[in-house]
C-alpha cells in the first residue's frame, strides 16, 4: 500500500492545480458571460474585413 | 420578416424606401440611418448579425449626436480607469442590445476600430467594456460607431455596484468550484473507508485517508461553507431559528465530531456528508442567485435615462458643461430639447416636458416657471434652464429605482410561508435529533447515537421547502425576462393563472399606438410627393413621433415655430407654410387629420392613425384558447375602436372610455364574481391597472418605474402576454410539486433516520439530492416552451386593418 503515499500526494497536488487554474479562469472574467460566446463561435474567422488579405484563410 | 418592413429596424417602411446591398441582396430600409449601418455592417463582412439575431435591431438615428463631450477628461476621470499599460477602461451601459447577436456586433465592430484593445459586450446586463489605448484614438469616435448601429450609449451608473455585484458572482463560483472539486476528493477517501466492511484496513492506512480527507474538507467546509457558517452565526446572534441554523450547524457538528475521530481513531467519520452538504446547498443557491440576478438586470435599464453631463449655466449667462454627479442644488442648468432633465429642478421659463418615465403620462406636458419638474423627464421643442433642487440619490427618479428594486426583492406571501413552516420545523428538527442522540446513546452508545442524530439533522434538512418557491419564483423571472416580460410583483405571477376575464385597452396595447401615415392627399395642384417632402421639412425639426412618418427631410425649412396643441410653422423654399391641425394650417374645421397649408389656402392632407400590432389576431386566439373572456375598454372614438373590435372578433367592446368608466367596469366584472386582468399600455390608466386582479402593461423600459403594472412587455410583443399567463401556470404546477415533494421528503426522512436505517453520509445525499430536485424542477421554468410564430398568415392580414 506505499504506492498511496505517491499517488495520494500527487492527487491532492493536481487538486491543487485544478483549482488553482478554476480560481485564474474565473478572476479573469470567463465566467462573466456565459451567453455570448455561444454565439460568437458561430460565425468566425471566414468573414475578414476588406482591411486583412484572404490569403491566410483558406 | 415581411417585406414592407425594414430590413434593419423591422419598423414599417416609408413611401420611398431606401435600398441598400447586404450579402449580395438588395433591402429596404426606412431611413438613411438604418441603410448606413445595414451597408456597414455588410460591408465589414458582419452580415451574419442579420443571421444570428432574435429580433429586430432597434432604428438608427440619422444624425449622431455630438459625443465629443464623452473625450472631456473630467468626464473621463470619473469613469474611465487607467491601466497599468497605459489603455484605459470604461463600462457604458447601451440601449437596444437585445441578444447575444448584438454582443456579438457590438464586439465585432468595435474591435475593427483602430487603438481597441479589448471588448467585451454583455447581452444580459446590457453592459459594454470598452478599453482603449489613449491616443490611438477618441472614445467618441467608438462610441459614434455604436451609435450609428443603432445601439445609444449611456454611463453606466452604479459603477461600484456591479463591480460588487461581479465579485460576489466570481467569490461564489469560485466557492461553489472549491467545494465540487474538493467534495469529489473527500469522497473517493470516504469511499474507500466505506469499502472496507470488514475492518480490513491497517489502521495506518485508515488514518491516512482521515487525514487527508481533513485536509480537503477544511477548506470546503470553511470556505466555500462559510455562507451557511456565517447564516447560523447571525441567526444565533438574532436567537432565531432558520434554515442556516441547521445547515451551518450541522456541517459544522459533521466536520468536527469527524476531526474528533480522527484524533481519537473512532470508528467513523463523516466528512463526505459535510462537503457534500456544502456542495449541493450552494449549487441550488447559485442557481437560485444567477436566475434572480438575470431578472434584476432589467430594472437597471431606469438608470439609463440619466444624462452623463449636465450643462450649468453661471451668472454671466456662460455655459460649462460637467459630469452630473457634480451638480448641486441651487446650480442653474440649461437643457438642450430632446435632452432628459439631469436633476430634479424649478423651471425658469416655459417648456414641454415629456414626463412619460415619472408619471407615465404620454402626451406631453406644458409647464410654466416655477413649476417643479423632474430628472428624466425630457426637454421638448425648445431647450429649457431650471434651478437644481435634488440632484443625484435623491431625486424622484433614484427614489422609483430604488422602489422597484425593493419589489424585486421581498419574498412572496407563500416564500414567507415556506420560511415560518421552515423556521418551526427546524425547532422540531433540533429537539428531534436531541431525543434520538438520548435514546440510541441508552441503546446502542454514545458513536451510535450521534450517527443517527446526525444522520437525523442532515437528512431532514428542510432546504427543499425554503427553495421551493424561490427557485420556481427565480427561474420564472429568468424565463419571462427572456421572453421580454418583467414581473415587477411575484404576487402577480400567482393571480395570473386565476383571472378569467381580461379587458383590453386599445390604443398602445391593441394597436401600436404611434400614429402613421394612411393616407395623403394634395390639393391645389400639389402632388403626393411633393406634399410629403414640404412636411418632412416642416418636420424636421420636432421630436413629435409622427415627424418619423414623413420620412428624411431633403430640403431644409427655417424660421421653424411650434405652437403647441396646434402645428408647427416655417419658411420651405422660401414659402411660409404651416403643418397641423386645419383651423391652424387652412383655416378649415379641424376633422382630425393633419394640414398642410400657408395659413388660409390648403395645400394638402395626411391621414394619421394607428396600425394594429402584427401578433394582435394571434394572440387575442391564443388568449381565448386559455379559456378567457375578452373585452375591450377603450378611451377611443366610437368607429376606430369596432374596427378594432371587428377585425379581432371580439363581440365585447366599448368606446370613449375615460379611467372612471373603466375603473367602473372592472368593479363591475369584480363584482360579478370574476377575477379580472387588465391589459393596457401602462401610461394613461395606471389606477385601472391597479385595481385589477392582475395588470400587464405594454410599453418600453421607460415605464419601467411604472409600478400599478404587475408584468410589464418590454418589446412590444403582443405574443407574449399568453405566453406569460402560459409560464405562470407553469410556475405554480412547478411550485405545487415542489412544496408537495419536499413536505413528503421530510415527512418520510425524518422517521426513517429516527429509527438509525441510514448514515449520515446518504442522508447528506438524500438531502441534497432532494434539495436538487426541487431547483432542478424549478428550472424548468428557465427555458420558456418554444413560442409559435405569431407571424402566420391571419396575423399578416390583419395586419392590413387600420385603426
Amino acid at each position: 500500500m506505499n504506492i498511496l503515499l505517491v499517488l495520494v500526494p500527487i492527487s491532492l497536488f493536481l487538486l491543487a492545480v485544478a483549482i488553482g487554474a478554476f480560481i485564474w479562469a474565473v478572476r479573469s472574467g470567463q465566467f462573466d458571460d456565459l451567453d455570448t460566446p455561444s454565439i460568437d463561435i458561430l460565425a468566425d474567422g471566414d468573414h475578414r474585413p476588406d482591411t486583412k488579405p484572404r490569403a491566410d484563410d483558406d | 420578416m415581411s417585406t414592407d418592413r425594414c430590413y434593419h429596424c423591422g419598423d414599417p417602411l416609408p413611401a420611398s424606401p431606401i435600398l441598400a446591398t447586404i450579402d449580395g441582396k438588395p433591402r429596404a430600409m426606412c431611413c438613411s440611418g438604418c441603410a448606413s449601418a445595414a451597408a456597414w455592417i455588410g460591408s465589414a463582412g458582419l452580415g451574419d448579425y442579420y443571421r444570428l439575431r432574435e429580433g429586430d435591431s432597434s432604428r438608427v438615428e440619422e444624425a449622431p449626436p455630438d459625443l465629443s463631450s464623452w473625450d472631456r477628461d473630467d468626464v473621463q476621470a470619473a469613469h474611465a480607469r487607467h491601466l497599468d499599460d497605459g489603455g484605459r477602461e470604461i463600462t457604458v451601459v447601451v440601449d437596444g442590445m437585445h441578444c447575444a447577436a448584438c454582443a456579438w456586433l457590438i464586439d465585432r465592430a468595435l474591435r475593427r476600430e483602430a487603438g481597441v484593445e479589448d471588448v467585451s459586450a454583455n447581452a444580459v446586463t446590457g453592459r459594454v467594456e470598452l478599453r482603449w489605448r489613449e491616443g490611438a484614438t477618441r472614445l467618441s469616435r467608438l462610441l459614434g460607431r455604436l451609435y450609428q448601429l443603432g445601439y445609444r450609449p449611456f454611463l453606466a451608473s452604479g459603477e461600484q455596484l456591479e463591480t460588487a455585484r461581479r465579485q460576489e458572482r466570481r467569490r461564489m463560483l469560485i466557492r461553489l468550484g472549491i467545494a465540487g472539486l474538493g467534495a469529489m476528493q473527500v469522497m473517493m477517501f470516504a469511499e474507500a473507508l466505506y469499502l472496507d466492511h470488514a475492518n480490513e484496513m491497517p489502521v495506518a492506512t485508515r488514518d491516512f485517508f482521515r487525514w487527508i480527507a481533513v485536509l480537503v474538507s477544511t477548506p470546503v467546509v470553511f470556505y466555500s461553507g462559510w455562507p451557511f457558517i456565517a447564516g447560523l452565526w447571525r441567526e444565533v446572534s438574532l436567537r432565531r431559528l432558520g434554515m442556516d441554523t441547521l445547515v451551518g450547524g450541522s456541517i459544522l457538528l459533521a466536520w468536527a465530531a469527524s476531526l474528533v475521530q480522527t484524533l481519537r481513531g473512532g470508528e467513523q467519520v463523516w466528512f463526505d456528508a459535510s462537503v457534500m452538504f456544502v456542495l449541493f446547498l450552494l449549487a441550488a443557491r447559485y442557481l437560485e442567485q444567477m436566475a434572480r440576478q438575470r431578472a434584476n438586470a432589467q430594472v437597471e435599464a431606469l438608470a439609463r435615462a440619466r444624462p452623463a453631463l449636465a450643462t450649468r449655466e453661471v451668472e454671466d449667462g456662460s455655459r460649462r458643461q460637467l459630469p452630473v454627479g457634480e451638480l448641486q442644488p441651487g446650480d442653474r442648468v440649461f437643457v438642450a430639447a430632446g435632452e432628459p432633465l439631469p436633476a430634479d429642478g424649478h423651471l425658469l421659463g416655459d417648456a414641454r416636458l415629456d414626463e412619460s418615465l415619472l408619471t407615465g403620462e404620454s402626451t406631453p406636458r406644458l409647464r410654466g416657471a416655477n413649476d417643479e419638474v423632474f430628472a428624466g423627464s425630457l426637454c421638448l421643442d425648445q431647450p429649457l434652464r431650471l434651478t437644481v433642487t435634488r440632484c443625484g440619490q435623491d431625486t424622484r427618479l433614484s427614489h422609483m429605482v430604488r422602489l422597484v428594486e425593493q419589489a424585486q426583492s421581498q419574498r412572496p406571501p407563500l416564500a414567507q410561508w415556506a420560511d415560518r413552516i421552515a423556521s418551526r420545523f427546524v425547532a422540531v428538527v433540533i429537539v428531534a435529533a436531541v431525543l434520538v442522540f438520548a435514546a440510541w446513546t441508552w441503546i446502542a452508545g454514545a458513536n451510535h447515537g450521534f450517527e443517527t442524530a446526525l444522520a437525523l439533522l442532515v437528512v431532514s434538512c428542510p432546504c427543499a421547502l425554503s427553495l421551493a418557491v424561490p427557485a420556481a419564483l427565480a427561474a420564472t423571472h429568468s424565463g419571462l425576462s427572456r421572453m421580454g416580460v418583467l414581473a415587477l410583483s411575484e404576487r402577480a405571477l400567482f393571480a395570473a393563472t386565476r383571472i378569467d376575464d381580461l379587458l383590453m385597452d386599445k390604443t398602445g396595447t391593441l394597436t401600436e399606438g404611434q400614429p402613421r401615415l394612411l393616407a395623403t392627399q394634395g390639393f391645389n395642384g400639389v402632388s403626393e410627393a411633393d406634399a410629403l417632402r414640404l412636411a418632412a421639412a416642416l418636420e424636421s425639426g420636432s421630436t413629435h413621433p409622427l415627424a418619423r412618418a414623413f420620412g428624411e427631410a431633403n430640403v431644409h425649412a427655417c424660421d421653424l415655430r411650434i405652437t403647441p396643441g396646434l402645428g408647427i410653422e416655417g419658411r420651405v423654399d422660401g414659402r411660409a407654410l404651416r403643418l397641423g391641425r386645419a383651423d391652424f394650417a387652412a383655416s378649415g374645421e379641424d376633422d382630425g387629420a393633419l394640414w398642410l397649408g400657408d395659413g388660409g389656402q390648403a395645400l394638402a392632407r395626411f391621414e394619421v392613425g394607428d396600425r394594429l400590432r402584427t401578433d394582435a389576431a394571434a394572440t387575442v386566439q391564443a388568449l381565448r384558447s386559455r379559456g378567457l373572456s375578452l373585452a375591450i375598454l377603450s378611451g377611443d372614438a366610437e368607429t376606430a375602436v369596432a374596427r378594432v373590435a371587428s377585425a379581432l372578433q371580439i363581440d365585447d367592446w366599448q368606446a370613449r372610455q375615460s379611467p372612471e368608466d373603466k375603473l367602473a367596469a372592472i368593479r363591475r366584472h369584480q363584482a360579478a364574481g370574476h377575477r379580472v386582468g387588465m391589459l393596457g399600455d401602462g401610461l394613461n390608466d395606471a389606477p385601472v391597472l391597479a385595481a385589477a386582479d392582475l395588470s400587464i402593461a405594454m410599453s418600453d423600459g421607460a415605464a419601467l418605474a411604472h409600478r400599478a403594472a404587475d408584468l410589464i412587455v418590454l418589446n412590444g410583443r403582443l405574443d407574449r402576454v399568453p405566453a406569460a399567463l402560459a409560464q405562470a401556470g407553469r410556475m405554480q404546477r412547478v411550485v405545487r410539486q415542489n412544496l408537495s415533494w419536499a413536505l413528503a421528503y421530510n415527512a418520510i426522512a425524518l422517521p426513517v433516520a429516527a429509527l438509525g436505517l441510514i448514515t449520515p453520509g446518504l442522508a447528506a445525499l438524500g438531502m441534497a439530492l432532494s434539495s436538487l430536485g426541487v431547483t432542478l424542477n424549478a428550472l424548468r421554468l428557465a427555458t420558456p416552451p418554444a413560442t409559435p410564430d405569431t407571424e402566420t398568415t391571419a396575423a399578416e392580414s390583419a395586419r392590413e386593418i387600420t385603426a
